[in-house]
């Protein structure tokens, strides 16, 4: 299914051929969608298989740290999460950046932007959720004013306002613009939330608890190679939800055209037959 | 640019003059906030007490809700009467436009802090020491928040949730504005410029970052409002 | 101590995996829709000519 089709282009002279040819598949383009179906598919697939190693070698495999006991099972979970929530708003920052630019203006780029950031708002409330256990037994609140967990906190509201604006009703281009503009305020805030653990130490001089999530400990053997897995694998499955979310936003866009020519073209021949 | 933002300023401080909305609704909503700041906290007052140690923020937080009252009172007023068709019709620059308004905003609220300072620095019982740091960072925090208040203020414009949509999406953004004003002040008031000069930085780098934004991005945003 | 491990990693697959499973159900049903509406017939009044829009 090509994703850039443009629904109010389509061929209307026959009534039966367009139906024959059907919303899966352009004729021209079937090849081409299908080989990028097996690809999707596949990536699916590569995402499962990893994740479910990843699970099974965290939770049983590898051995429970000196420090930290079971608990550093959950490092092979919550950086990933955290990892993926900052490629989600870069991704969401730079095809901003593509649709506003004019050369390379293009409803693609908008769809992207919202399905990265609706997908990064789902893995910043993970991260924040993951951290919040792991916090609990660790310094034994369920939330901490640190920086960094307040910054990401404000994240997460932040592109829920950017979801918020993507909803005003509008015509797709000024709801496009508008959106790209929203997400280029909002990834302010990434590189200050990325940074908080460092400068605020610096502003501050006030010892911190060292987390261990974010500092370099040296881990080892297979515990390294579970944490490398994770980040592929979330990595993965990351991709595989844009993608799935992109589709998602074409369908949307085509229903909404269709429904809309259907019903004028109701209208127009209820007014056809009503004068004859 | 600088001539359309001084008419779009003038025009605004204008029609605030005659209104009085600022004068008469946003000043005294500030200062029944900081009241209720008092006797939520409260009664304890004194260097020992939560809000001698919380003035700072619980006044920034105050300017921050009244920031967003003053955005939405500058954007009603574009809503009427097709009066931001005019404004998108006029010619003026939408660089002059966002500056001016902004500016307007700004001013206002410059003015409301120094009564609110006043008001919180009896309520709270703190002493307002190192005024050149206190005023410096006040200009710099309001300049940045406001500029940020008028981005999302357009862009809240033609919604019909501007009322929720604004504070919504202002707010998180305000967040280290916030902070680092909150900070830049709690260093003043405990004499210590040293500390405050590096929060001093941090919001004049917010404010030149939004303002630079704002400029940009007011035009396309004013047309698709 | 193992109790917040399991739920960790329980939620954390638990919500992707929802949202997976919602993504995918979504798209299955706007297809459907999107055919259904594409396939409704549709009665053109002038006849079997390309269908214009007045200026």
């Amino acid at each position: 299914m090509s994703l850039t089709s443009t629904p109010l282009t389509r061929d209307r002279t026959s009534p039966s051929t367009a139906a024959a040819a059907g919303t899966v598949s352009e004729a021209g383009a079937g090849g081409r969608a299908a080989w990028r179906a097996v690809a999707v598919r596949a990536l699916g697939v590569a995402a499962l298989a990893g994740i479910a190693a990843t699970v099974v070698l965290g939770l049983w495999v590898t051995p429970p740290d000196e420090f930290m006991g079971n608990l550093v099972r959950l490092l092979y979970i919550h950086p990933a999460l955290a990892w993926v929530m900052y490629i989600a708003y870069g991704v969401s920052f730079l095809s901003s950046l593509a649709y506003l630019w004019p050369r390379t203006r293009g409803p693609r780029w908008d769809r992207l932007a919202g399905a990265s950031s609706e997908v990064g708002v789902v893995f910043t409330g993970l991260t924040l959720v993951t951290g919040s256990i792991w916090g609990r037994p660790t310094w034994g609140a369920w939330w901490t004013w640190d920086p960094l967990l307040t910054t990401t906190a404000l994240l997460f509201v932040l592109y829920l306002g950017y979801l918020a604006v993507r909803r005003i009703p509008g015509d797709a281009d000024t709801r496009a613009r508008r959106s790209a503009i929203a997400a280029l305020v909002a990834f302010v805030d990434v590189p200050i939330a990325y940074f908080s653990v460092l400068w605020w130490r610096s502003l501050h001089q006030t010892p911190t608890v060292d987390n261990p999530v974010n500092g370099k400990t040296a881990i080892h053997g297979s515990m390294a190679w579970t944490l490398l897995l994770s980040f592929v694998a979330f990595s993965l499955a990351y991709l595989w939800l844009v993608v799935h979310r992109c589709r998602l936003a074409v369908l949307v866009e085509r229903e909404e055209s269709e429904g809309l020519q259907l019903a004028i073209e109701q209208r127009r021949s209820e007014a056809v037959g009503g004068a004859s | 640019m600088w001539r359309d933002a001084l008419l779009v300023a003038g025009k605004d401080l204008r029609i605030e003059l005659r209104a009085k909305v600022a004068l008469g609704q946003v000043a005294p909503f500030a200062v029944v906030v900081l009241l209720l700041f008092g006797l939520a906290l409260g009664p304890a007052v004194g260097s020992g007490s939560v809000l001698f140690a919380a003035a700072a923020g619980l006044f920034w937080v105050t300017v921050l809700l009244a920031t967003v009252l003053a955005v939405q009172r500058s954007f009603a007023l574009e809503s009427v009467d097709g009066a931001s068709d005019g404004l998108r019709m006029s010619g003026l620059d939408p660089a002059g436009i966002f500056v001016g308004k902004a500016a307007a905003i700004a001013s206002q609220l410059l003015l409301l802090e120094v009564l609110l300072a006043a008001v919180a620095s009896v309520l709270f019982d703190r002493h307002l020491a190192g005024w050149a740091i206190l005023a410096a960072s006040a200009v710099a925090a309001t300049v940045g928040l406001v500029a940020l208040g008028t981005i999302y203020g357009v862009v809240s414009i033609g919604s019909r949730q501007r009322e929720t949509l604004l504070p919504l999406l202002f707010f998180p953004m305000a967040a280290p504005v916030l902070l680092a004003a909150t900070k830049a002040w709690d260093a003043a008031l405990a004499d210590a410029p040293g500390h405050a000069l590096g929060w001093l930085d941090v919001l004049l780098v917010f404010a030149v970052a939004y303002v630079a934004i704002g400029t940009v991005a007011f035009g396309p945003l004013l047309e698709d409002a | 101590m193992s109790g917040y491990v399991e739920a960790g990693y329980l939620v954390g697959l638990g919500t992707l995996a929802t949202y997976a499973v919602t993504l995918v159900a979504r798209e299955r049903a706007g297809r459907r829709r999107l055919e259904h509406l594409e396939s409704t017939p549709r009665d053109d009044p002038a006849g079997d000519s390309p269908v214009t829009y007045a200026p």
